[in-house]
Order: structure tokens, then sequence, then C-alpha cells
């Protein structure tokens, strides 16, 4: 077993593009449900928006780079109208259940042969991420390591881009969520009868909620695909929403670091459990009837789900949070 | 499934050949171009047209070329999912693919041992004005079919919400569960005849069903848990559970060994269906009128009614609501097993087939009413019809099935939260 290797592709597993862009999209479910209470499932769907609102309009009908970027806003800023006003009247489970079911349309849309045209189906859509090439201070194809672990040029700088845009990101919400606006958000979130009660239009509140964690999770969803070079439907599964759900509880919710330690820690036992079982079923230290092929590779999504479900039961408040800031238990 | 889109007849009958170790299938149809001559429609083979059978990604799997009468037979070496491509550098100069026909046909499934059809259609399109109301019909039988399955497994899911309050994601994975066991006695562990299957099948489910009660689900709702939470610990079990299956059954789309190539159709006037279909909806009927029976006559279908109702009442008048939740989880189980057997026949099994279906039932329930299992009788019909009248609607869409019953899930909850049969209180 090559020990060196599966330690240094943990900790790159953990601080790479990838990680940033979904820690992106983690701040702005943290916003949803660590600060609001709004249990939003379908987050995925506003990455999604983010990665296709930014790609079509460049490749299609070759806008700059800032339309794209405004393109991006409006349909997000669309997508939570049309996900809260029906539900946020309603109980959590309603939004729940919509977010969940509209964050499948848009994947259904993007992926399916009769948009081909538009979104490339299936296979989605390069040949965008020009803009970001352009500005990447290294040279794209260059060699670069952690360890054993190697990566080229261009996901060095994604990595470096994602981890400034988390970190500002952070702070505005941080900074948010201290002002009175950021208060009322929490006093929702606690009770929902008593900030109406202080004459607080709750309604109003949990859409700019909505609003902003997701223009934040589209922006997560610009760079996920960014990273890659590609905007496809596969990357925008439901499994992706329960991932950072996963990863939020672990960082403790309410919390403006907690998107970003959790990642790190998720991260690194997830890369750490994947390149372990890569390495033993190449090196055939486990049995045939367990491990055929690639199977192993889906260890990790049952590790991932396994974490979830003990995590709310035994550990709510996350592995350094504060049982005051956990919101599961308001309604 | 003989669901027929709009603009093109899309033949797609299996012939079972003999069951061998070597698999042996073939894709076989016509290249034909259809023209009106003297106001008389004509069909004639198109010869020397490549056919090609390549993955999604563009690698080449087989190909060959139609014959004189435009007939074409590919053998193809390894069974799955391909796409199928008609080559139109081949067409002869003057024939073209008109609008609305297609060149390829994506994600067309070749099962082992079988001839797959496929048809090609050049020139001038004479079938689209009969061809849409013809099958409005056989569209309607599929939804109706459908609907079927769906409402077998969803009134669990909503007497599961009824009782408990709880959104229970992983019910998606119980129909998967059901729907693997009977394939792995059927055709993966071992080879017993599908119906003893399904019932072990049906059996493990409602074990599952109740172990998880036993286990989870009460000693969460006796430490107070809040039902967000539960619910989260049903997404993540879920999500657990998935990519289980995935690890240990693989991620290919499989078939039970019985009933599944059914050419013989059973003529029922307007409509047809295979013989099994109509056993499922048979089935599923007869299921679903005992289940309502029980919930209205029996002492216990009456006691889970009463908790579902008002549980401090229910307590209060001496019912044992655990035991009332330890049997809806079981009955919840079983049903969601026989729902998973009987769709895994009708459209495959595989690893998330659940997870596709699990958002079908919230819509049929949230649609009927949730925690009422009437309400989610209703709302399956309609979600059941709706899933395959939207294919009639917009053409061409065939992989976007679902969108047109999580559409009317959003609408429903703009216009009528409570859905159909649901009371105002349950909502706010």
């Amino acid at each position: 077993m090559n020990w060196e290797l599966i330690f240094s592709s943990a900790v790159y597993t953990s601080i790479n593009a990838f990680a940033a862009a979904v820690c992106l999209f983690a701040v702005g479910l943290n916003v949803h449900v660590g600060y609001t209470g709004l249990l939003n499932f379908g987050q995925a769907g506003f990455a999604a928006v983010g990665a296709y609102a930014f790609a079509i309009p460049i490749i299609e009908y070759g806008w700059p780079w800032y339309a794209a970027l405004g393109l991006v806003v409006v349909c997000s800023i669309a997508l939570s109208l049309v996900l809260g006003l029906p539900t946020l009247r309603l109980r959590a489970d309603y939004l729940a259940i919509v977010t969940i079911a509209a964050a499948e349309i848009i994947r259904y849309f993007v992926s399916s042969t009769r948009f081909t045209w538009l979104t490339g189906g299936t296979d989605g859509r390069q040949g965008w991420t020009e803009f970001f090439s352009d500005l990447n201070p290294w040279v794209d194809d260059d060699r670069f390591w952690i360890g054993a672990q190697t990566f080229d040029g261009y996901r060095l700088w994604m990595m470096v881009l994602g981890w400034t845009v988390v970190a500002v990101v952070s702070v505005l919400v941080w900074a948010l969520m201290r002002s009175p606006w950021g208060r009322v958000l929490k006093s929702i979130r606690e009770d929902e009868d008593a900030a109406r009660a202080l004459g607080k239009n709750v309604v109003a509140f949990k859409l700019q909620s909505l609003i902003i964690g997701g223009l934040i999770g589209s922006l997560g969803g610009l760079l996920l695909a960014a990273q890659t070079q590609a905007a496809t439907p596969g990357q925008f599964a439901p499994n992706l929403t329960f991932i950072c759900f996963t990863v939020i509880i672990i960082g403790g919710l309410g919390r403006a670091k907690g998107p970003i330690v959790g990642t790190m820690i998720f991260f690194f036992v997830y890369g750490f459990v994947d390149t372990l079982l890569s390495q033993a079923t190449r090196r055939d230290k486990l049995p045939d009837w367990l491990v055929a092929t690639d199977n192993f590779s889906q260890v990790k999504f049952i590790v991932a789900g396994v974490a979830l479900a003990a995590l709310v039961v035994f550990r709510p408040q996350g592995i350094f949070g504060d049982r005051r800031e956990q919101v599961f238990d308001v309604r | 499934m003989l669901a027929v889109p709009i603009g093109f007849l899309l033949a797609d009958f299996g012939v079972a050949a003999a069951q061998d170790e070597d698999t042996n299938q073939t894709l076989g149809g016509r290249v034909q171009n259809e023209f009106e001559e003297d106001g008389e429609e004509v069909r004639e083979g198109v010869a020397d047209v490549r056919i090609v059978v390549e993955t999604p990604d563009g690698t080449l799997i087989a190909e060959g070329v139609t014959d004189e009468g435009g007939q074409y037979s590919i053998a193809v070496p390894e069974a799955g999912t391909y796409n199928v491509r008609l080559d139109t550098e081949s067409l002869p100069e003057g024939i073209t693919i008109p609008e609305g026909e297609t060149e390829v046909y994506e994600a067309v499934n070749i099962p082992a041992n079988s001839n797959t059809t496929r048809v090609f259609f050049l020139g001038e399109d004479l079938r689209q004005a009969e061809s849409k109301w013809s099958q409005f019909l056989p569209t309607l039988a599929n939804g109706f079919k459908l609907a079927m399955i769906i409402a077998i497994t969803s009134v669990g899911l909503s007497l599961i919400f009824g009782t408990t309050g709880l959104s229970n994601f992983a019910h998606g994975e119980m129909v998967t569960l059901g729907a693997l066991v009977a394939w792995g006695l059927n055709r993966s562990w071992a080879s017993w005849s599908l119906l003893p299957a399904a019932i072990v099948a049906i059996v493990v489910t409602a074990v599952v069903g109740g172990l998880f009660e036993l286990g989870v689900w009460r000693p969460l709702r006796h430490r107070g848990t809040s039902l967000t939470s539960m619910m989260i610990v049903s997404i993540g079990i879920a999500l657990a559970a998935r990519h289980l299956y995935l690890f240990l059954a693989g991620g290919a789309l499989e078939q039970y060994s019985q009933y599944t190539l059914q050419p013989d159709l059973i003529d029922l006037g307007p409509i047809e269906y295979p013989p099994r279909s109509l056993w499922i909806i048979c089935i599923s009927g007869a299921v679903i009128i005992g289940v309502a029976l029980f919930l209205l006559k029996a002492r216990f279908g009456k006691a889970i009614r009463a908790v579902s109702d008002n549980p401090e009442l229910a307590s209060s008048s001496g019912i044992d609501s655990d035991r009332v939740i330890l049997l809806v989880w079981i009955l919840g189980g079983a049903l969601a097993g026989l729902g998973g057997v009987m769709y895994g026949l009708e459209y495959g099994i595989r690893w998330d087939m659940g997870f596709t279906l699990l958002l079908l039932m919230f819509a049929a329930i949230t649609l009927g009413g949730l925690g009422n299992p009437f309400g989610a009788l209703i709302g399956s019909l309609v979600i059941g019809m709706f899933v395959e009248l939207w294919t009639f609607v917009v053409p061409n869409a065939n992989d976007m099935k679902n969108v047109g019953a999580l559409v009317a899930l959003i609408i429903i909850l703009l216009i009528r939260p409570q859905g159909i049969l649901g009371s105002k209180e349950r909502i706010g």
C-alpha cells in the first residue's frame, strides 16, 4: 500500500478546486438551513442554474463574462421565487419535497436529448472556461504536486480562486448574520411565530434568505463546473445536496466557518476512503466477491449517508458546534 | 413498454432467444423512405445505408449496412445501452431525414439474447396526422399501469406519514430492495421462479420495515427527536442504502428472467396490454381494495386511521400507538416490496429506481392530501396519467417523463396546498 499517496491524495481532495466549489455551495446551503431553518434539498438545482446560465450564453451567443454572470444572478433569483412563493408559507417538509423536485426537473431538462442543441444533453457543454484560463497566473498545463498527488496549473488556479471566493463570501455572510437582518433570520429559525408576533414579515425574510443562499449556491455550481472545464448534468445530481448537508452538519450549522471546516473534514475522509479502497483493490487485498473492479468508489457515498444519519441523531451540533445553534428541533 | 411518442413509431418488441451462457443479441430493423405518389402512400426500403451502434461518448460498438429491401441486422457483441445512429452521409442523394424524424435513437437498451428493433424513417412524414390521436388511448393505458404501481407504493408512504408525521425519504429504497431481492433470487444468486421470489422479497421488505421502526424510528420518537431531524436521518439512510445497492448489484438496468418478453398482447377493445401488465393492474387493484377495506372495516385498520387523525386522542382511548405504527411500517414495507417487483417487471431493475419513484410517490401523496391513504390513491392515478400524457403533449421527450409529474406537484402546492383530500390544519 502506498500510504504516502493515500494521505497526500486525501489532503488534496480536502482542499482541491472541487472541495472549494462544494464549500461555496455549502455556504449558501448554510444560509438556508443553518441560519434560517429552511430545508432546501434542491441546492443542486441552484448550482446547475449557475453553471448552465453562465456556459450557454458564452458558447451559443458569445456574451461577455459579466453579462453571463448577470444572467446567472437573474436565473438564480427567478428560481428562488418559483420555489419560495408556493412553499414558504407551508410546513418545512413541503419545501424539502418541492426543492428536490425542482432540482430534478432542472437536471432532467439539461440532460434531455430534446434540448441537446442548447445544453449538450448528458455530455454537457464545454469550451466556455476560457475566461478562467485567461486570468490564470500559472500555465494551464504545468504540473504541481502535494506529496505524491499531482495536478495541473488550471486546477491550482481554480483551487486558489475557489477558496478566495469562499473566504470573501464567508466573511460577508458572517457580517450579514450579525446585522439586524441576520438576527431576524435566526429568530425565524428559533421561533417563527414569535418573529411574526414582533411584526416581522416572515415570508419576505425567508424569501430573501432563499435568494441569497441560492445565489451563493449558483456561484458554487459555476465554480464546480468551471474546475472540470465542462458543465454536465451528472455534476448536479441530488447526491451533491445530500453531501452538502453532511458537510454543514459536520462543521456546525449556523456558523460562518462551519462549511469550511465541514468540507475539509468530510473530503479528507472521502478522499482517504476512496484512495485506500482503490489501492487495496488494485493490490488484491480485498476479496473478489466483495469488491469487483470499480464498485469501491460507491463506498464513500455509503459512508456519507451513514455519517449524515448518525450526526443528526448523535451530534446534531456538528463536531465543534454549539448545541444552541442547532436548528432541527424547531418544529 | 410501448410508449409511442408523436412522429416516430418506435418498435420495441423483443423476441426471446435460447438461453445459453454466450449471449447473442442483435439489433435489426429497416430504413424506409416514405413519399406520396399519385395520392398513394409509398414506402420503400433504402439500400446501402450505414447504421452505427455506439456508446454515448461515441465509441463504435458495431455497425451494419441495409440490404436491397432496406433491412439491416447487426450482431451486438455485448448487451447494454447504446445509441443507434443512422450515418446521414451514407444516404443516397436526394433523400433526407425530415423534420421531426430521428437519425439517432439514444439510450437503446439491447438486452442479452434478444432481437431489438429500430426503424428509421426518411422522406416525407405521412404518419403524423393520424398517429397522434391513435396513440392517445395506448398512452392513457400506460399511464394507468404506472399509476397502479405508484399507488401500491405510495399508500405505505402515506400511512407512515399519517401515523408518524415522517416524510420518509428512504421509502424509495424499500421499493428497490423488494425489486432487488426478487431479482437476486430469480436471476442472480438463484434461479427461482419469479412468483416465490416475489413473495420472499415482500416478506424481506416487510421485516426490514419493521426492524427499522424498532431499531431506529421508535427510539428516536421516544427521545423526542424532531420530525425534521428524522427526515434528514431518512435521507442519510436512503443515500447509504442506494449506494450499497449500487455497490452490491452494479449499475446496469436488469430484467427478470420471466414474463419480460411478451409479444402477444391481450386485446381489450381500444387498448391492449401484454399479459404481465394486465396481471400487475389486477394484483394492484385487488391489493388496493384489500388495504382500503382493511382501513375501513378491520379493528387494526380503524386504529391506524385513529392514530393518523389524532395520536394523543387515540392513545387516551386505549390504542397502543406504538403497535399501530409498527404495523404500519410492516405493511408499508410489504407494499413497497410488492410495488418494487412490479415496477421492476415493467421498467427494469436498477439501483436508483426507488429514488426516481420516490419523487413520483411524494408528488402523488402531496397531490392527494398528505397523510390520507385514499388521497394517495387518487394522487397516484393523476400522477401516473400525467407522466405518460406528458410524452403525448411534448413530443420527443421520453427522458423528461417525470418532469410532468413534478411540475404538477409544484402547481398543486400553489393552488391547493392541502391536496385533493387533505385537511387544512396539516399544512401550516
